[in-house]
């Protein structure tokens, strides 16, 4: 992966230029790609080691300097949030090691790597998440998603007492959402698919450390390609949910370097209009549902009076039910019900 | 204490019982009746086992008791182990008595010690039982009194805490962080769940503004005796020429309302995070997921940031807005029965100053009940000092609200 040669080459540079590796491993020719300050020469404190490298994020122009900073070394001090750091710990001085990791981590901050990719790790809703580039970061949108999934799943129990709850996500990445849904629903049964190896591996890494892997089954496929060995695999689901990428593709450009350097594109990329994946989705969703069953979809704020009027000219049994918005008040979700099967009712 | 040593006392009574039937076991086991001036009440507290079986005339242990023939014959055998206890014990020194006669007294003893000992357990056992009715008639008088008092509405409900820093700069900062530790401590000494809500912190330690939500058994009761002006007089840290400074934290007591009890409608609402800008969702990776909420028919605003969960940070933010517009509905309704009391709890009392914390003199004084305690350190802790006189307070309110209860009953009188 380009990106973590990238990091490699910068963090040893930035760590000891003047040292010449026994290993050999950087060459005279490289040039750093950031330039963090040096380690201090003297012991410094948490609270002096905020403020260095919260200036110093000002001065290279890295987005949220102050809380950069601030979550990468309660991070290191064992803690989420900086707040929640005791005064001693604040105003003790750092050991050498823990000074060394501090330098470490912010230089990774320097190449506008993300906070979460720096900690390696991030909280959605109750959950703490492993994260790795280029897997896919959890939005906080996303976190309401779950909620919409939740409240619908919690008021109709199910059918029958013998079938069980299930869900299928498409496009799990970290595994945020099913994770998430496994954890509220301890009667659940989770299906979750994702096309990029990595975000299978996390995953399934995320569920094991949560302790709901028994619950859980990732798939590495893509819900374009490998639609019909789906068909196969996949039915009478409770609740279909999706943050697919939406993001139309003349928007990518102006992401920002955290999103674009880091995150996968596949992720994002949702084509020209955005609707790429989520057509697909829908086009396969009755195949996949149980009756009243349910498909949630986080899209972009642009899409459902699009998504609504695709569904009723190209999705028969499947009928648009609401828009939700998001805490910011954007129109963010899109709900839609399987239809009545007209079927043999035997035919379940 | 006492209500533990009636229950072994209880305990124990059940043992003697049965041994009362096997009177060949009776010998060196004290048996005991319960007093007899009040049978009625006694027969539910103090069980005795099965009556003896019934011959004519037999007389019940109590009444062999009451009579005054045994009763000077204990104090004769009594003193009579006594004399012969002292003849053997300084037999050495004297030469009062022959061999034979030590012989016989030491036998005496030997012989009466057994009955000695059960007469005097008798003794001491009658003297716990005076004290422990005296202790459960307390107990019973004060549930009376108690449940006399009318109960506020929010009594049963938890709270949530806020403590501000008042006058005195960097000293009333560090001052509202020793404060806010200390009720951290009094949650933890009542096993309370203690959730920080919000944190605010100054550069060298000190805390500006800081909220928790507290829950548990009697929390909120406890708690609303805290609300107030809290003053501290001591010589700062930061103080080079050691004099005495006065500095001022506040205190704030938020009941919190059960769901059912209080709703608020969510179109009253607006949430502010800093992804209202830019289309926001997959467009943007941010860390900040702080959550502002302000309550448009009242201005009310409440943040939160202490989590990294956008979504955890909107729950505590709502926690902290629920509070206050409770808070703010139940001042309306009670500000005019709580203005004659002296411990006041509501919008008086959040300006009055409440209680002075003195290192000098090491004291601790609570200006309402003109109340004082020592040891500022281990007041702080949050533990049996700032216990009792929150007890103190409370008791002191239960009589205040007692007598206004007499007050308005004699008014109605005709």
């Amino acid at each position: 992966m380009w990106w973590r040669r990238t990091l490699s080459r910068s963090c040893r540079c930035c760590l000891g230029c003047g040292r010449s590796g026994a290993k050999g491993i950087w060459s005279l020719h490289t040039r750093p790609v950031c330039s963090a300050p040096a380690l201090p020469a003297g012991r410094i404190t948490a609270l002096q080691a905020l403020d260095v490298w919260k200036r110093h994020f000002e001065e290279k122009g890295v987005t949220e300097p102050e809380h950069s900073s601030q979550y990468i070394i309660a991070h290191l001090l064992g803690a989420k949030t900086i707040e929640s750091v005791d005064q001693q710990s604040l105003t003790q001085f750092l050991s050498k090691e823990k000074t060394e990791q501090v330098w470490q981590l912010c230089t990774r901050r320097l190449s506008r790597m993300p906070v979460q990719y720096v900690i390696e790790e991030w909280d959605f809703r109750d959950l703490t998440l492993k994260l790795r580039p280029p897997v896919f970061i959890p939005r906080p949108e996303t976190e309401e998603l779950v909620e919409l999934v939740l409240t619908d799943l919690q008021r109709h129990p199910g059918a029958a007492e013998t079938r069980r709850q299930t869900c299928l996500e498409v496009g799990c990445g970290s595994g945020a959402v099913s994770l998430s849904l496994l954890k509220s629903l301890p009667q659940l049964e989770a299906f979750a698919l994702d096309r990029s190896q990595d975000a299978v591996d996390l995953s399934r890494e995320n569920a094991l450390r949560l302790g709901l892997q028994d619950r859980l089954k990732v798939y590495h496929m893509d819900v374009i390609k490998d639609a019909e060995r789906m068909l196969g695999l996949f039915s009478s689901i409770s609740a279909l949910v999706s943050n697919p990428p939406y993001l139309f593709s003349e928007d990518m450009a102006t992401l920002e370097p955290e999103i674009l350097r880091f995150e996968d594109h596949a992720a994002l990329d949702g084509g020209e209009d955005g609707l790429n994946v989520i057509r697909q989705i829908l086009a396969l969703a009755p195949d996949f549902l149980s009756d009243r069953g349910r498909v949630y979809l986080e899209v972009d704020p642009r899409h459902p009076p699009l998504v609504r009027r695709w569904t009723e000219e190209n999705v028969e049994g499947l009928r648009y039910a609401e828009t939700r918005h998001d805490a910011s008040g954007r129109p963010r979700f899109c709900i839609l019900q399987k239809e009545e099967s007209h079927k043999d009712p035997d035919q379940d | 204490m006492a209500y533990r040593r009636l229950v072994s006392l209880l305990s124990r009574r059940r043992e003697w019982a049965p041994h009362f039937q096997t009177p060949q076991r009776v010998h060196g086991k004290t048996v005991c009746k319960h007093p007899t001036h009040h049978p009625a009440r006694n027969q539910k507290l103090l069980h005795t086992g099965r009556p003896v079986m019934t011959m004519m005339k037999l007389l019940s242990v109590d009444e062999l008791f009451a009579k005054r023939s045994l009763q000077e014959h204990l104090k004769k055998v009594e003193k009579e182990y006594n004399e012969c206890l002292q003849a053997v014990t300084y037999s050495a020194t004297d030469d009062e008595c022959s061999e034979d006669e030590l012989k016989e007294k030491r036998t005496k003893v030997s012989l009466l010690a057994p009955l000695i000992q059960s007469i005097r357990e008798l003794d001491k056992k009658q003297q716990e039982i005076t004290e422990t009715e005296m202790l459960l008639k307390d107990m019973l008088t004060i549930q009376v009194l108690e449940l006399l008092i009318p109960e506020e509405e929010a009594d049963m409900s938890d709270l949530v805490l806020e403590v501000t820093a008042g006058v005195g700069g960097q000293e009333a900062m560090l001052f509202t962080a020793e404060m806010f530790d200390m009720y951290e401590g009094f949650a933890r000494y009542h096993g309370w769940s203690f959730d920080v809500l919000e944190h605010m912190s100054s550069d060298l330690g000190g805390l500006r503004h800081a909220s928790a939500s507290i829950s548990g058994s009697q929390s909120y009761k406890k708690m609303k005796f805290e609300a107030g002006v809290h003053r501290v007089q001591r010589v700062p840290k930061t103080e080079k020429q050691g004099r005495t400074h006065t500095s001022t934290m506040t205190v704030a007591v938020l009941p919190q309302p059960t769901e059912i009890s209080f709703t608020i409608n969510p179109k009253d609402l607006r949430i502010e995070t800093t992804r209202a800008s830019g289309a926001g969702g997959q467009h943007v990776n941010t860390t900040d997921s702080a959550v502002r909420i302000v309550h448009l028919p009242t201005g009310l605003v409440a943040e939160c940031q202490q989590e990294r969960s956008q979504l955890k940070n909107r729950e505590k933010a709502m926690k902290s807005l629920r509070a206050k517009l409770y808070s703010m509905k139940l001042e309306e309704e009670t500000s005019k029965r709580y203005n004659q009391r002296k411990v006041q709890i509501g919008t008086k009392g959040r300006s009055e100053k409440i209680r002075t914390y003195n290192y000098a003199q090491d004291r601790i004084t609570d200006h309402r009940i003109s109340m004082t305690v020592h040891d500022v350190r281990s007041f702080l802790l949050g533990e049996d000092l700032l216990n009792e006189m929150n007890s103190s307070l409370q008791e002191f309110s239960n009589q205040e609200a007692l007598m206004e209860l007499l007050e308005e009953g004699n008014q109605a009188e005709p």
